[in-house]
């Protein structure tokens, strides 16, 4: 999965990539308003974390502009607790909205809820034969025994496993489980691949020639 | 209440106001009226007495003489008044001098002349009225007049048939033979002394007349009634009509609170005083909006700066016990930390200096001190960070003695180097002086730095407000500074003032009172 953070306190944004990469995100950052616009109109992102009060273009305009072309979940991050506020956030196509300070937890269970309901996947476990992906606690079990995935094969078979039935392609994959400094060879994704068909079986993911991988229904 | 209301009040003067004219009105043709009325039946009267008069000053005319009594003439006052003792031919008296002229005497009692014998002594006069004078004194008319004629010695000599019983004779005074006139109500008589003594008086009964001054008075009070009735009742209208837009006012005034200070009264008609009023008391929401609208943003501001900082804390915190860290992770996460959370006691540091001097607590001292003095101790303190950052301050400080508190003044040279600083370029240049200007100490300090664009300028001394929005809080001030140093200039009484041109540089002249006030 892989977010961008916009936010002009350097130290908070600091923090919250680290927090978020070590959640397993590949995670873009932006400290103004116009280069988090510039970012999030030229990468897929599965969700923006954006603050209001930003340089040179603010959180609502940037969410404004953005909304005339993507929909991306973004999760409005903003010293400003009026009421009013809240509810402009959300009216003008915020997913979610969380108060500063916030609690880390907090702010990084509402991104997993974002970006599992993006997908249309209510729950936060997913089921695939005696296959088990929890989500929340990043584990996956097989016939209730747990397997031993790195990072990155976690974050290749989640995606998979989100969109379930679609055929992902390895652009997307690139796009969405690296950051911009990410400067990971193309072969790579096939060595992730090739660990996770290794631990689950060969049949679990599908390689279609020239198109990309997909975990059938 | 009703009675305090001011359409009341109004109501009650124009009712006051009303009474006066129309009584004064009232009373004022009433007067005319009867004084007009009066002079008609003096001028008749006087007509008749005239007439009278020419008849007993003795030139009747011929061919009336005691041919005939005319109606309503009685040879002597019969059985009324005193009736002469000589019940004598209608013939004027034939002899002596001036005879006609001569005053009538009473016979002296005691002296009975012998019948058969031709009475030789003075008779009273024998007066006679012509036909035209006496038809003068019809009585069948409606305030038909009456007269009478007296002797010199007081004796009626005639009256016409219609005179009153109670006859007065005038008092002659002196030996004026002026005609005057008098009233004895209900009648107006006009009287006349002739040369020879003789009292002529002509009068009518005014009873009529005085029965139609009555009714024309109770006309007049009956129209003022109405005159007053309708005038109130429109004075009622009018009130209501001229109170209607302060009633508009009220209610659109009562509309309007401290959460919904965006509505105005609507200046339909701003051509009249009430919209004069109105205008004045929008531009004060108008002003009082703003002033909401500031304090609104600042502690929106306020909070957002405070809030922030909380934040980063909190998360390094959160991230920092997610899992194992190293020694060195740990003591990253504690110096980030401390950094945001120095930052955070600077900013409520400022944010209560602030509301002190808003509330007009902090003590400001008067103290006499010399502002080029405090001037060069700031620059001691702070050179070493302009060493850093490569800005060259360069000095020319004239002795100027200023009034005030040297601590507070203290932190606004500091601040205003500080910006100079931090705002300059590398191997720029600041240049700080003071100087006395008109009972003035003046502080002028000018860097040579980015400087700033004409729309920031009118701005620079609000909370929160910063020229370059590309830096904000990348620098960890606060924001407040220079609005800090405008509060504490103005508590002193002073100035402070900017001038800046973008690439050139940034100007700040601070003026303090040099003396106590």
């Amino acid at each position: 999965m892989r977010v961008l953070v916009v936010e002009d306190e350097p130290r908070l944004l600091r923090n919250l990539a680290k927090a978020l990469r070590e959640e397993g995100y590949a995670v873009d950052t932006a400290e103004a308003g116009d280069d988090g616009l510039y970012k999030a109109e030229n990468n897929c992102y599965d969700a923006i974390v954006l603050d209001l009060m930003l340089p040179r273009l603010d959180g609502w305009e940037v969410l404004d502009r953005l909304r005339k072309q993507k929909q991306t979940p973004v999760l409005m991050l903003t010293a400003r607790d009026a009421h009013s506020d809240r509810v402009r956030g959300l009216d003008t196509g915020a997913d979610d909205y969380l108060v500063k300070p916030f609690d880390l937890p907090e702010l990084l269970a509402r991104l997993r809820a974002l970006i599992r309901r993006s997908v249309g996947q209510a729950r936060s476990r997913i089921e695939i034969g005696d296959l088990l992906i929890e989500i929340r606690a990043r584990s996956v079990t097989r016939a209730g025994e747990p397997v031993a995935l790195t990072a990155r094969e976690y974050a290749i078979l989640e995606y998979l496993a989100l969109h379930r039935g679609e055929v992902v392609t390895r652009t997307e994959l690139y796009e969405h489980l690296f950051d911009e400094s990410d400067d990971t060879l193309s072969n790579l994704l096939d060595v992730h691949v090739f660990g996770i068909r290794k631990k689950l079986g060969q049949q679990l993911i599908a390689t279609r020639r020239g198109q990309g991988y997909c975990i059938e229904l | 209440m009703f009675t305090k209301s001011i359409r009341w009040h109004f109501l009650l003067w124009l009712a006051f106001l009303l009474v006066c004219i129309l009584g004064g009105f009232g009373a004022t043709a009433y007067q005319l009226h009867r004084t007009n009325r009066f002079n008609q039946i003096d001028e008749d009267l006087q007509r008749r007495l005239a007439a009278v008069t020419g008849d007993v000053r003795g030139r009747p005319p011929f061919g009336e003489r005691g041919d005939r009594r005319p109606f309503g003439e009685r040879g002597a006052p019969g059985g009324r008044g005193e009736r002469p003792p000589f019940g004598g031919p209608d013939e004027p008296p034939p002899f002596g001098p001036g005879a006609g002229r001569l005053p009538w005497r009473p016979p002296s009692s005691g002296l009975e002349m012998p019948s058969g014998f031709p009475d030789f002594r003075p008779r009273p006069r024998e007066i006679r009225l012509s036909a035209q004078t006496l038809g003068q004194f019809d009585d069948t008319e409606t305030n038909a007049c009456y007269f009478a004629i007296w002797s010199r010695e007081g004796t009626l000599l005639k009256s016409s048939t219609n005179a009153p019983l109670a006859l007065a004779v005038p008092t002659r005074i002196g030996s004026d033979t002026q005609s005057h006139t008098r009233m004895r109500e209900p009648v107006r008589e006009a009287f006349h002394f002739t040369e020879m003594g003789e009292c002529v008086l002509v009068g009518r009964s005014i009873t009529a007349d005085l029965n139609a001054m009555g009714r024309f008075a109770l006309w007049l009070c009956g129209a003022g009634g109405a005159v007053l009735a309708f005038g109130l009742g429109g004075g009622w209208w009018l009130a209501a009509r001229a109170l209607q837009p302060v009633q508009d006012i009220t209610l659109a005034a009562s509309h309007i609170s401290a959460g919904n200070l965006s509505k105005r009264i609507n200046l339909a008609d701003t051509h009249n005083e009430l919209g004069h009023l109105a205008k004045v008391l929008n531009s004060t929401f108008a002003r009082l909006e703003g002033a909401f609208a500031q304090q609104k943003q600042f502690t929106a501001d306020a909070s957002h700066e405070l809030r922030t900082p909380l934040a980063v804390i909190i998360s390094e915190a959160q991230t920092a016990l997610s899992r194992q860290r190293s020694a060195a992770e740990y003591r990253e996460t504690v110096e980030t930390c401390l950094d945001t959370a120095q930052q955070m006691r600077r900013l409520t540091q400022s944010l209560l200096d602030l509301a002190r001097l808003d509330a007009g607590q902090e003590h400001i001292q008067h103290v006499d001190f010399d502002l080029a003095e405090k001037t060069r101790a700031c620059i001691g303190l702070i050179r070493p960070l302009a060493d850093t950052g490569g800005v060259e301050i360069k000095c020319d400080l004239s002795p100027a003695p200023a009034v005030g508190d040297v601590d507070c003044l203290g932190q606004v040279i500091t601040n205003l180097l500080t910006n100079a600083i931090h705002y300059n370029k590398d191997g720029g240049e600041i240049r700080v002086g003071t100087r006395t200007e008109e009972k003035t100490a003046v502080l002028t300090i000018a860097d040579t730095g980015i400087g700033m664009g004409t729309d920031d300028l009118p701005h620079i001394f609000e909370r929160f407000y910063r020229a370059d929005k590309s830096r904000a809080r990348s620098d960890g001030r606060s924001g407040l500074g220079l609005a800090i140093c405008k509060a504490i200039v103005d508590a002193h009484g002073g100035t402070i003032e900017v001038s800046s041109e973008v690439g050139v540089g940034t100007s700040f002249t601070v003026r303090l009172p040099s003396a106590r006030l």
